[in-house]
């Protein structure tokens, strides 16, 4: 899949290359804004990692640029401006998703990889959302599996039905905290952990845990555990 | 820093100009305005002397009404007397000759009018002329010669020209000293600016020797420098705190890179590094967002809250949270009261709050979350048993970087009670930390919607 990376910081571009590269995706790299236009140009990309803060043309112009030519690829921007306020110019102004410097390496590809898919046709979900045998019911929030029906709290659920959404796909704590909540702020506990222990102690009780945990970047539901 | 050359005493400017032209301008025109009342009044007496004279002479004798013979007579007897006189009196017969008196005038017409006559000189003179017509088509005429009034005439542009002059040096020097004295006042104000922007806070104006409203006005100053002196001490605290709280960290992580470590333990210290690094992280956070809701830079989605289905949610989050710390969360009564308020804010308010039931009492504390309507405020009360914050510490951990003496952990960013009273205070809140005897008790009130519209 190739990727759009335009950062002037050649440090952290060479990181977001190199990571990209390892996990099979074909980074190109650029350090400005009219290079982005210029590349963009030339061939088709898949997806887009856009800093915000570029020399010359701001990430917010190149955004505007593209959507005036329809030619925006999915956009996961990076930026140094992380208060609430920034972010959602950012997203309004094209971004599919917006990720405040520092960020980690997983996390961005995480996002780069749900705004990818999103852009591709998706299945249509929430009512009777299933995964192999595993399905929800949104009406009694209640999960089943073969002949056996659990109820769930009401923030258990959403989280398996955001895991459900992005099957086989690394969702970060994040991701969870911004989807699931709802929250902008950053908690200094682990709510993520304590809630996703016990929808899995749940799932348990249900005889199928397809969830995964990678250890300090999050969590992926195993589509193949579900049969 | 460097001192700023003494300031040169400021002159008169403009404005001292300005009013003294103003001034001069404002004294011609009452001059000419008290010129015009004096001609009037001159001329309105002389009139009237002509009116007294004519009376005078054509009074009646002991027989009847005076003839023209008695009036002659009488022209011809002040002749005699009187050789010197501003005034004069002429006789005309009904064909309009000169019977008496010694003027070269011709006969003028009835009534008040201005003549011309030749004098003694050569010049011809201005005069005044008051003629009655007598029943036998005699004219009697007295002529008074205004030489008062020519003079005050000839008079008007030096006159002028003196007030015009007088008044603008006037004006111009009460503009000077007023201005002088001014500025002496002010001299002390800004000696003390001088001094604070050299970086001096504590120095005020000295308004012990100052009166009317430039003690007001320096009394108002110094109110403004003392605030403005608690708000820098305030930031400069803050400063020191952030500081040495980032500086914490920053040492920890660079004591583990130059740490020599067996090759094993590269990951475990690689993993420690980032820790702290998160840490630092956290701090930023936390700083960027505390900026962000008290400069009002937060894009507020204000809308009506149900606080009850709120926590409500935030309680169901929390609870497995609070448990796995082997705390307690239990909900109180929860009454259906609504607020005008930002969503986000308030959830990082509440979780805040449960946060630090987590972070700072040991295990075993329970924890009590509760909603009532209290008057006009919704009362959102969060009590624990745990170690509870001894009297003087209630008001200091509501700073950013303060912490409470048990606190040794350092967990968190050390600006999570101060994010909280910014959120409270956003919302027009009071935020009050007391002793639940034991343990601590979080009381926030928040104006809350009247309940007609919360039915609604």
């Amino acid at each position: 899949m190739r990727v759009l990376v335009v950062e002037d910081d050649a440090v952290i571009a060479d990181h977001i290359t190199a990571c990209l590269g390892t996990l099979g995706y074909r980074p190109e790299r650029v350090a400005s804004g009219e290079d982005a236009l210029a590349a963009i140009e030339r061939q088709r990309f898949s997806g887009m990692v856009l800093d915000r803060l570029l020399p010359g043309m701001s990430g917010i112009e190149v955004l505007a640029r593209l959507r005036a030519e329809r030619r925006l690829p999915p956009v996961v921007m990076l930026s140094a401006l992380g208060t609430v306020k920034d972010r959602i110019e950012g997203l309004a102004a094209g971004a599919d998703d917006y990720l405040a410097k520092p960020f980690d390496m997983d996390e961005l590809v995480a996002r780069l990889n749900a705004v990818t898919r999103r852009a591709a046709p998706t299945p249509p979900s929430d009512t009777g959302l299933a995964v192999g045998r595993l399905k929800l019911d949104p009406s009694s929030h209640s999960v089943l599996f073969l002949d056996r029906t659990i109820e769930l709290n009401r923030k258990q659920f959403s989280l398996l039905a955001h895991l459900m959404r992005c099957a086989d796909r690394l969702v970060t704590r994040g991701m969870l905290l911004e989807s699931v909540w709802g929250y902008a702020f950053t908690p200094t506990t682990n709510i993520v952990e304590s809630n996703m222990s016990r929808l899995r102690a749940r799932l348990e009780e249900l005889g199928c845990d397809p969830i995964d945990t990678l250890r300090g970047s999050g969590y992926v539901l195993r589509s193949e555990r579900c049969r | 820093m460097i001192a700023s050359p003494a300031r040169r005493a400021p002159g008169p400017g403009r404005l001292a100009i300005q009013f003294g032209v103003a001034f001069a301008l404002a004294m011609l025109a009452m001059g000419v305005i008290v010129f015009l009342v004096a001609e009037e009044r001159i001329a309105q007496r002389i009139d009237d002397a002509l009116q007294v004279h004519v009376t005078k002479f054509l009074r009646p004798v002991a027989t009847g009404p005076a003839t023209d013979a008695d009036v002659i007579a009488r022209i011809q007897e002040w002749q005699r007397r009187k050789m010197l006189s501003e005034r004069t009196y002429l006789f005309y017969d009904a064909a309009g000759r000169l019977v008496a008196g010694r003027l070269d005038l011709a006969a003028p017409q009835p009534g008040y009018s201005d003549v011309t006559f030749m004098g003694g000189g050569k010049k011809p003179q201005k005069g005044r002329a008051l003629a009655t017509r007598r029943p036998d088509g005699s004219l009697f005429v007295v002529v008074q010669h205004s030489e008062a009034a020519a003079s005050l005439r000839a008079l008007l542009p030096s006159v002028v020209a003196a007030i015009f002059v007088s008044a603008l040096l006037v004006g111009l020097a009460a503009t000077i000293l007023f201005a002088r004295l001014t500025a002496r006042r002010l001299a002390e104000t800004q000696a003390a600016a001088d001094a604070i922007a050299q970086g001096d806070l504590t120095r005020r104006i000295p308004s012990n020797r100052l009166d009317g409203m430039f003690a007001v006005q320096a009394e108002s100053l110094n109110r403004m420098l003392d605030r403005m002196e608690d708000m820098v001490n305030a930031q400069r605290q803050f400063s020191s705190h952030l500081a040495h709280d980032l500086r914490t960290p920053l040492t920890r992580l660079r004591g583990l890179l130059t740490a020599e470590t067996a090759e094993a333990d590269r990951v475990r210290l690689l993993e420690r590094a980032e820790r702290e690094c998160a840490s630092i992280i956290t701090i930023f956070d936390a700083l960027l967002r505390l900026a962000e809701i008290e400069t009002g830079r937060h894009p507020s989605a204000v809308r009506d809250l149900p606080l009850r289905d709120m926590l409500e949610d935030i309680a169901e989050t929390m609870e497995p949270v609070i448990a796995d710390a082997g705390c307690a969360l239990e909900l109180g009564r929860l009454e259906p009261v609504r607020v005008r308020g930002d969503a986000d804010l308030f959830n990082q308010m509440i979780v805040n709050l449960l946060e630090n039931v987590v972070t700072h009492t040991p295990a075993g504390t329970r924890a009590k979350l509760s909603l009532e309507q209290a008057g006009e405020s919704a009362l959102i009360a969060i009590d624990d048993d745990g170690p509870g914050l001894a009297e003087g510490e209630r008001d200091r951990v509501l700073l950013p970087f303060e912490r409470g003496k048990g606190s040794g952990l350092r967990r968190g960013s050390g600006l999570g009670l101060a994010i909280t009273r910014a959120i409270v205070r956003f919302h027009q809140g009071s935020l009050e930390l007391a002793d639940n005897a034991p343990g601590l008790k979080v009381r926030i009130r928040l104006p809350a919607l009247p309940e007609a519209v919360q039915a609604a």
